[in-house]
């Protein structure tokens, strides 16, 4: 017996929406199972995980503001993504974004007015994109692998951050602590509405998807992005630049894990700290896929991976699980979406090898 | 020899795929020492019947017998400990090692090196066969990939040697040499299976030929009795039309030039080309003729647009020169082009027809302005090339990858045909394609050429370029011959060019 | 400098060498195979609390690290069903090894945290490490010699026997070995799992030898080093040996820069640590500027194996 690929005639629209979904109940089970097989309560586990962030109005808030940052680096990369351009440095993007938005403030200190905000995300995007133009310009110059390229700068801004906060940007108010000096009311990015934590990244993030999803789908941009990555060489048949491509894509990955590296900087942070980088940069990758690489169902996806950093938050206090435990979710629904993301174009058919009769 | 036990023997074979019935109820017989034909068209079956012979596929229905014995051959290794030895169309051969590698790899068992380059060069030596065993395969021609095949399957000292369009690929003298090795095997016992849509190839070599046509066989006869017009309309059953070509039609003036092109080879292995020459007058259809892997692909993405080999002046249309544009400015100047890979070069199958309508029609017919794609443009015109071209397909949001061959390839000579441009470049117009699409697609092009644009036809059926150009010309090595009209053209001649003047050829002789 | 500094500085390369030799031994039968597996960090998260946790409770560190190549090649089955069976995208299904060995590790490994494991006894007898300059040569873990032999039997298995050349063949030209009647996807298989068993080995150098003890992420980015150097080498075992033994100088020079004084310890301490990141994406850049590099990868690597036939 064999289990065998076939391909479907047209993908199967089913699946296509059902994957994710699928995904997202299998990861519950499955975890659920596995929690228990390493000593843990795992029922109560996941269904802390995955219900309470829903069910408690206090944690609303911050559903928002996780999945804010999740959804502006999940639109980039599923841009990227289509291209098949395999960006996997949106963390660091993200930090350089952050630096990029903090080097105007600190050159901002002792102005005032409404138009520094805007600079300072001016500045986070072409942090981002200067970050990512690295590998863009290796890709295409010199042909080197982006995949390791992007990888291999997130350690590096890391530790450019380090230093920057250990020395020339320090605080010098701040006791020897490596942290930059608090942003003035002017270099923070507004709540939406007195008393709560959310702040303008959340409707900053909508937009983006809400703007990419029309590029995506309706413009000669999108579709170039969608040719190329389906198809180099038809693509180039239809006068589609691949190097262009590479460097759209990179860019505009970059770009916008930049815009949301400042606006977290500027908003829930208001300072520059080595804790800065979470990881949102990695998650931001499940997201894209959960997201099946379309800008609203990024949306989505932000918010369901939002739910297990809340949860998971929420499961370190009351069951005691460490905070690690979301990475178990997080690969196993990208696990989950890959497999399922097969049977939206192919089914799976058991064939026997060896028929009835006699043997050769 | 009626007498013998018939070597293989097929009864009722019946194999289908989902929604194609590949073979039905498939019956005949293979005598021991005969060259069996196994004759039809690009899509009648003979494919899947040899593979199913050689244990990669499993019949649905039906029974194999060997020597008189019933037998299951569940994969390819049970064929060749049965006496089965096969050499594919497309080789199964790894370029990145080297010949010795590549035979030691087609055994079964392992043979010590010392003994198995004996035992490759005995077989060399006795059927001919010249290779070098240390030479990586990326550096070799197509005719010494197609000796080590062969090699690889003499090795196993086969009782039944299947041949899968062997010729396609050959010049006609590579084909000759073939023939010679073909008949001391067949002359030595061994059964040869013989496939091939090549007519002529069958008269002169086979003792028997079996007729596919639609998965069905259709006949079992003798191909050195009957003519070769009574076999062509058993395989293909009376459905061929003729191209109805105006007779004595005059052309208008130069319409589009290539001179002095020359270009590197595009990608690790490929040809360069040395310094094309041609000229197409309006209404003309241009041959260029040529074994696989001599600079076609490289000519064709020069002349598109999409490889860019130098200056302006290298490729002109009415004389503009257009040599520096790239393939978006060219379409825009009148050039369409139709690459030979429809899945993935012409077409992106995992693309609605009417996004692969967008990808080379957007500007020339505006179904993109300013950035945006007209969606419902771009739909409309894809109805229209669906009916004009008798496209089956679901509509124009069906995946182009959901589509046959033949109809896919209808769809984009059609996508580009219905754009009347100045200058159509196409390779391998109808590669894999059934009769009944292969005839649209040639009236398709005589049509246009005849309403005043210049086409250019780059293909390795000569037989198909003869009975539709004009013009003709034979491109060797990256070296494109001067042009002869059709009309006085001397086959020998142009088999010549094919194998290259310089080239490795042996002493030609009339077939 | 005094012999027990060069011993001290040769053993810290070695040691920091071993790791990635490994795990890139491993990656390269796969990638020979046709099949990129970027999980190599996951799996060596997943080898290092394996065997770490396996030492911990039946006290043999041999067991140990057999427990994590087992552990690490049952991760690499996750990717294999995945990649293989399913034909899921190679780049995104390593990604989520990683991810997920990352989190399954930190999880597994919480109960380790701060507990010590036995070392390795000493392979050879004391006298022969007694002088300093002996300890350059035998003053090792069992781990590395097997590293070191490892390396020469792959590059003997690979160039010389019929089940290397089926190995290369699969990665060289899929469809044709399947037209032949090899079987591809359970060669690949047969790749996947070994380079899973060596990266799981390779992490449990870490937990059980560099410092004997379990921390959450302490392979800290070697695993994606390892990749890339055997992108360095060509695919060739030797050529991975020496980039592996370069690297561990390299990132050996962050211990010890302080200690050469001079110009060196004028540089941040952040830049060395950054060292062994922008070093590796200078590899990347200089091999890209040999032009036979890129042929000389398996032509089938990375690619989904779907039978035509």
């Amino acid at each position: 017996m064999q289990l065998r690929l076939e391909k479907r005639p047209e993908p199967s629209r089913v699946l296509l929406y059902g994957a994710p979904v699928l995904a997202v109940l299998l990861t519950m089970v499955v975890g659920a199972i596995l929690f228990s097989l390493l000593g843990y309560d795992g029922v109560g586990s996941v269904l802390e995980i995955f219900t309470r962030p829903l069910t408690n109005p206090l944690k609303w808030q911050d559903l928002g503001v996780k999945a804010a940052p999740l959804i502006i680096i999940g639109v980039g990369l599923s841009i990227a993504y289509r291209a098949n351009v395999w960006n996997i440095g949106a963390e660091g993007q993200y930090v350089a974004g952050a630096l990029g938005g903090t080097a105007v403030v600190l050159l901002t200190m002792n102005m005032e007015g409404p138009w520094i905000l805007p600079v300072m995300i001016v500045g986070g995007i072409l942090g981002g994109m200067a970050l990512a133009a690295i590998p863009a310009f290796l890709k295409t110059q010199l042909n080197v692998n982006e995949i390791l390229t992007t990888l291999m700068l997130n350690y590096a801004i890391v530790q450019l951050l380090y230093y920057l906060l250990r020395s020339p940007w320090k605080d010098p108010m701040a006791f020897g602590f490596p942290r930059t000096k608090m942003f003035t009311a002017d270099q923070s990015l507004p709540y939406l509405w007195s008393g709560t934590i959310m702040t303008w990244g959340v409707p900053i993030a909508l937009l983006v998807a809400v703007a990419a999803w029309f590029l995506i789908g309706r413009t000669v941009f999108g579709f170039q992005v969608r040719t190329v990555g389906s198809a180099p060489n038809a693509a180039r048949h239809g006068g589609f630049s691949a190097k262009q491509t590479v460097w759209l894509a990179l860019l505009a990955s970059g770009g916008l894990a930049g815009l949301a590296g400042v606006l977290e900087a500027a908003g829930p942070f208001r300072q520059l700290v080595p804790a800065f980088p979470t990881g949102y940069g990695f998650t931001a990758i499940i997201v894209a896929f959960l997201g099946r690489l379309n800008p609203l169902g990024v949306v989505i996806a932000g918010i369901v991976l939002a739910i297990s950093y809340v949860g998971g938050e929420i499961a370190q206090t009351t069951m005691g699980l460490p905070s690690a435990a979301t990475g178990i979710f997080q690969g196993m629904l990208l696990f989950f979406l890959l497999a399922g993301d097969v049977f939206v174009r192919y089914r799976l058919r058991v064939v026997s090898a060896r028929p009835a009769g006699g043997t050769a | 020899m009626t007498d013998l036990v018939p070597r293989l023997s097929l009864r009722g074979i019946t194999k289908s795929f989902p929604g194609v019935l590949a073979n039905d109820n498939v019956s005949f017989e293979v005598k021991p020492g005969e060259i069996h034909a196994l004759l039809g068209e690009n899509g009648a079956g003979k494919s899947t019947l040899v593979k199913m012979i050689y244990g990669i596929m499993q019949p649905d229905a039906g029974e194999i017998r060997w020597n008189g014995q019933a037998v299951v051959v569940p994969n390819p290794k049970a064929a060749r400990k049965l006496g089965v030895g096969m050499v594919f169309q497309h080789f199964s051969l790894f370029e990145a090692l080297t010949v010795f590698e590549n035979i030691a790899l087609g055994l079964d068992a392992k043979v010590p090196q010392r003994e198995l380059e004996a035992k490759i060069k005995a077989v060399m030596d006795q059927y001919g066969l010249r290779l070098d065993p240390q030479r990586i395969v990326a550096d070799l021609s197509v005719g010494e990939r197609q000796r080590i095949e062969i090699v690889r399957a003499l090795l196993l000292n086969p009782t039944l040697l299947i041949m899968d369009e062997p010729t396609s690929v050959l010049t006609p003298q590579e084909v000759e040499q073939l023939f010679v090795v073909l008949r001391q095997l067949a002359s030595e016992g061994c059964s040869i299976l013989y496939i091939s849509h090549k007519l002529h190839e069958i008269k002169a070599l086979c003792d028997t030929a079996t007729i596919l046509r639609g998965g069905k066989l259709v006949d079992t006869c003798d191909p050195k009795v009957e003519t070769s017009r009574s076999m062509a309309e058993k395989m293909i059953g009376g459905n061929l039309k003729s191209i109805s070509k105006p007779e004595g039609r005059s052309f208008g003036a130069e319409k589009f030039t290539v001179s002095r092109l020359s270009m590197a080879g595009v990608g690790h292995f490929g040809v360069a080309l040395k310094d094309v020459n041609f000229a197409v007058r309006a209404g003309e259809i241009f041959g260029i003729a040529g074994v696989a892997g001599n600079g076609q692909n490289a000519l064709l993405l020069a002349l598109s647009g999409e490889e860019i080999a130098g200056g302006a002046s290298i490729i002109a249309i009415g004389g503009q020169g257009i040599g520096g544009l790239s393939a978006k400015q060219r379409r825009l100047k009148g050039l369409a082009s139709v690459p030979e890979e429809r899945n993935g070069h012409a077409a992106v199958p995992d693309f609605t027809l009417s996004d692969n309508s967008v990808l080379t029609a957007r500007d020339r017919l505006g179904l993109a302005v300013s950035g945006l794609i007209r969606p419902n443009a771009a739909k409309k015109y894809t109805r229209d090339v669906i009916s004009a071209f008798a496209v089956k397909a679901t509509g124009s949001e069906a995946m182009a990858g959901s589509l046959s061959g033949g109809n896919l390839q209808k769809y984009i000579m059609g996508r580009e045909i219905l754009q009347r441009p100045e200058v159509l470049v196409v390779s391998q117009p109808t590669w894999g394609v059934d009769a009944g699409a292969a005839a649209a697609i040639h009236q398709a092009l005589v049509d246009l050429a005849a309403a005043g644009s210049a086409i250019v036809v780059i293909s390795q059926d000569l037989d198909e370029l003869l009975s539709l150009c004009d013009t003709l010309a034979v491109i060797n090595e990256g070296r494109l011959s001067k042009s002869m009209p059709v009309a006085g053209v001397n086959i020998e001649e142009v088999g010549l060019l094919m194998g290259g003047i310089h080239g490795e050829t042996g002493a030609p002789h009339a077939a | 400098m005094s012999p027990e500094f060069i011993v001290a500085i040769v053993a810290a390369i070695v040691l920091v060498a071993t790791p990635i030799l490994l795990a890139g031994l491993g990656e390269l039968v796969v990638e020979k195979s046709g099949v990129l597996n970027l999980g190599v960090e996951g799996m060596m998260l997943i080898g290092a609390v394996t065997g770490f946790a396996a030492t911990a409770t039946w006290g043999n560190p041999y067991l140990g690290v057999i427990a994590a190549a087992v552990a690490g090649a049952a991760a690499s089955m996750i990717f294999g069903f995945l990649t293989l069976t399913l034909s899921a995208n190679q780049v995104a299904t390593g990604l989520a090894l990683t991810i997920f060995g990352g989190g399954f590790s930190a999880l597994a490994g919480k109960p380790f945290l701060g507990k010590t494991v036995p070392a390795f006894v000493q392979l050879f007898p004391d006298a022969l490490a007694l002088h300093p300059i002996w300890r350059v040569v035998f003053g090792y873990s069992p781990v590395v010699y097997f590293s070191l032999f490892m390396c020469v039997a792959i590059a003997w298995f690979l160039k010389r026997t019929r089940a290397g050349l089926i190995l290369r063949a699969v990665g060289e030209n899929d469809q044709s070995a399947h037209a032949i009647g090899y079987s591809v996807i359970g060669v690949r298989y047969m790749a996947v799992a070994f380079g899973g068993a060596m990266a799981g080995i390779a992490g449990s150098m870490f937990s059980m030898v560099m410092t004997p003890i379990w921390a959450e992420g302490l392979t800290a980015g070697r695993g994606w080093i390892a990749l890339a150097l055997v992108v360095f080498a060509s695919w060739r075992p030797f050529r991975l040996l020496a980039g592996a033994y370069v690297f561990g100088a390299v990132m050996t020079l962050e211990v010890h820069a302080k200690a050469a004084g001079g110009i060196f310890s004028a540089l941040p301490p952040e830049m060395w640590a950054a060292l062994p990141y922008l070093a590796t994406l200078l590899v990347l850049v200089l091999i890209s500027l040999r032009r036979s590099a890129a042929s000389s990868a398996p032509a089938c690597l990375g690619r989904p194996f779907i039978p035509t036939a």
